[in-house]
């Protein structure tokens, strides 16, 4: 299957505006103000799955989805908030069920909206499916069957109370694969690029190249962890890496608001782009001093910075590692540049500068935990979408 | 329940605006926040807060008609569309399209372009490696809002620090920094 990287994003924008018209919905039900926090596409398979979601209990709402698109969409929130949510909704607790019910149902009818208007073809719900589930267990039917999926995914928060939402969906690869492909998706969305037949050579990839990338990001992650345990002599793994497809606006809400120390890069060659590794101040502060002979005077000062500095060369070699060889190009980093500050603020101009020439891109994040001094860090690597896509397009002709 | 809305392109949802001011809470309309996101705007008739959250090399523009009670904050992350080889991109992204998108829409709400003060805040220079985006953010601010008359009246932008702000019924920006050091502009 071949992936036409700009239908995507018109995909993208469709998932991410049904997302806002759910928002709305449950605004309404609820009285609390949500707003979206992330929309995006996982390129993953079912194993990745399964790890991203280990350790979750989620209570949902699913429907079935025929007609204009064939799939399944499910609406989740963390089991731990089934009392929040319920202390806001006509009926109160001794609704459970059947208030959880109706708000997936009409936050999903919300979300599909848009995609039906697109597709000016109605999407019928089966009557919706309350479940508890742990773990992947939440995500739609068929996630965890393996590779070859586009999961989307849009996280909706409470603006002033502790609750928020998950919103995903699998479509099934007929339809959809229509969209996706291009046949269906030319700018018929308002605001959406048109998807001309000259440029359409130059975007569209192999599902399975995306696959391999995917797989080869996942591996840069477990380099970066093993360089980190080889440096600080402490057990590291990978907890989560991903790669997915999201409007970049997106990504300095989604990295938050908390402070964070690190290390930025930029990526030099083909595909170019920024790649930063960022740790809660504790977890900087902890990890840096695990590499130094004494403890530092201050915990986040110049002996600090100098080691975080020196951890983030190794990891991000690590990171990139491979990539050249697999895509057939050199790629090749800049000295690393230390960050401390509100993480959104710290990724923020990354995202800028790539956008002045894409609104949407491929986002590896990977969530890499070392044991001992209980220290995590995120990586996040922002390739340029067209050398990339122009990388895999390659790939898969060879 | 509020009259804001976001601008993200026609598909989105408006809030419905005959509804009155309490949700299910009970929750009054000055204890309510509206999100800006980056590359979005908002405007606030009903008292709400306007809140957005980590600017680096972005600046945010909050702007208010007192008289009118109509407020407006946009979070962009670029100086100018023409730089822009995203056609269809959301407006808020680009200091000028979202300058006039916000304007627009304040006095569509009921603002007096007149009227209009401005306080900004961001544009801090985050890292060498991003050719100065945040003072260019910064420039092109005082430029698009000289053009269009509106005076600034306060602000607080550049240096190399992440900043939170939020815009508060009454047009006082409360501008919050990564070291937690807050002022009110």
């Amino acid at each position: 299957m071949r992936v036409d990287v700009r239908a995507l994003g018109a995909c993208s924008r469709l998932a991410e505006r049904g997302a806002e018209q759910a928002a709305g919905a449950l605004s309404d039900l609820t009285g609390a103000d949500l707003a979206v926090e992330v929309t995006g596409a996982s390129v993953a398979s079912g194993e990745d799955l399964a790890e991203a979601f280990a350790g979750r209990e989620s209570i949902g709402v699913s429907v079935g989805l025929r007609g204009g698109l064939d799939g399944e969409a499910v609406l989740a929130f963390d089991a731990a908030n089934v009392d929040a949510l319920l202390s806001l909704l006509p009926g109160g607790a001794s609704m459970e069920r059947s208030a959880v019910t109706e708000v997936g149902n009409i936050a999903l009818g919300g979300f599909l909206d848009g995609w039906a208007n697109y597709l000016g073809k109605a999407i019928d719900m089966t009557p919706p499916r309350y479940f508890e589930a742990d773990g992947a267990a939440v995500l739609p039917d068929g996630a965890l069957a393996g590779d070859g999926v586009f999961l989307f995914e849009s996280r909706l928060e409470a603006t002033t109370t502790d609750l928020d939402f998950s919103i995903y969906m699998l479509p099934d690869s007929g339809p959809f694969r229509d969209l996706i492909v291009g046949e269906a998706a030319p700018a018929a969305t308002p605001g959406a690029e048109a998807v001309g037949d000259g440029d359409r050579g130059r975007t569209a990839v192999s599902y399975e190249s995306l696959s391999t990338f995917a797989s080869l990001a996942k591996r840069g992650s477990a380099n970066a962890a093993d360089n980190i345990a080889m440096m600080t002599g402490l057990e590291t793994t990978v907890d989560v890496s991903r790669l997915r497809f999201v409007p970049l606006a997106d990504i300095p809400t989604e990295v938050g608001v908390e402070p964070y120390a690190g290390t930025v890069f930029e990526l030099q060659g083909k595909p170019s782009g920024y790649l930063a590794i960022l740790f809660e101040e504790e977890s900087a502060a902890a990890i840096a001093a695990s590499m130094l002979p004494s403890e530092p005077d201050e915990p986040l000062g110049g002996m600090a910075e100098n080691a975080l500095c020196e951890l983030g060369n190794v990891m991000t070699s690590g990171f990139i590692d491979g990539w050249a060889n697999v895509l057939g190009t050199s790629i090749s980093h800049s000295p690393p540049e230390f960050v401390h500050d509100i993480g959104s603020a710290t990724i923020s101009p990354l995202v800028a500068r790539l956008s002045r020439r894409q609104d949407y891109g491929f986002v590896i994040d990977a969530a890499i935990q070392t044991e001992g001094v209980e220290a995590r860090c995120d990586v996040y690597a922002l390739p340029d979408e067209r050398e990339l896509t122009q990388a895999l397009d390659r790939l898969s002709e060879t | 329940m509020s009259h804001s809305s976001s601008s993200r392109g026609p598909g989105s949802r408006d809030r419905d605006e005959s509804d009155d001011d309490t949700g299910p809470l009970g929750e009054g309309a000055g204890e309510r926040r509206i999100r800006v996101g980056v590359g979005d705007l908002a405007v606030a008739t009903e008292g709400e807060t306007l809140t957005t959250s980590g600017l680096g090399s972005c600046v945010a523009v909050a702007l208010v008609d007192d008289d009118a009670g109509v407020r407006g904050l946009l979070h962009a992350m670029l100086p100018a569309s023409d730089e822009a080889r995203t056609p269809g991109a959301r407006r808020g992204k680009y200091v000028d399209a979202g300058i006039d998108e916000l304007v627009d829409r304040l006095v569509a709400a009921g603002a007096a372009p007149g009227r209009l003060e401005a306080r900004v805040a961001g544009g801090a220079e985050m890292l060498n490696l991003t050719d100065a985006v945040g003072p260019r953010n910064v420039e092109q601010v005082e430029r698009c809002l000289s053009t269009a008359g509106i005076p600034i009246v306060a602000s607080d932008v550049g240096d190399g620090v992440g900043r939170t702000v939020q815009f508060v019924a009454g047009g006082g920006l409360v501008v919050r920094a990564a070291d937690g050091f807050e002022r009110t502009l």
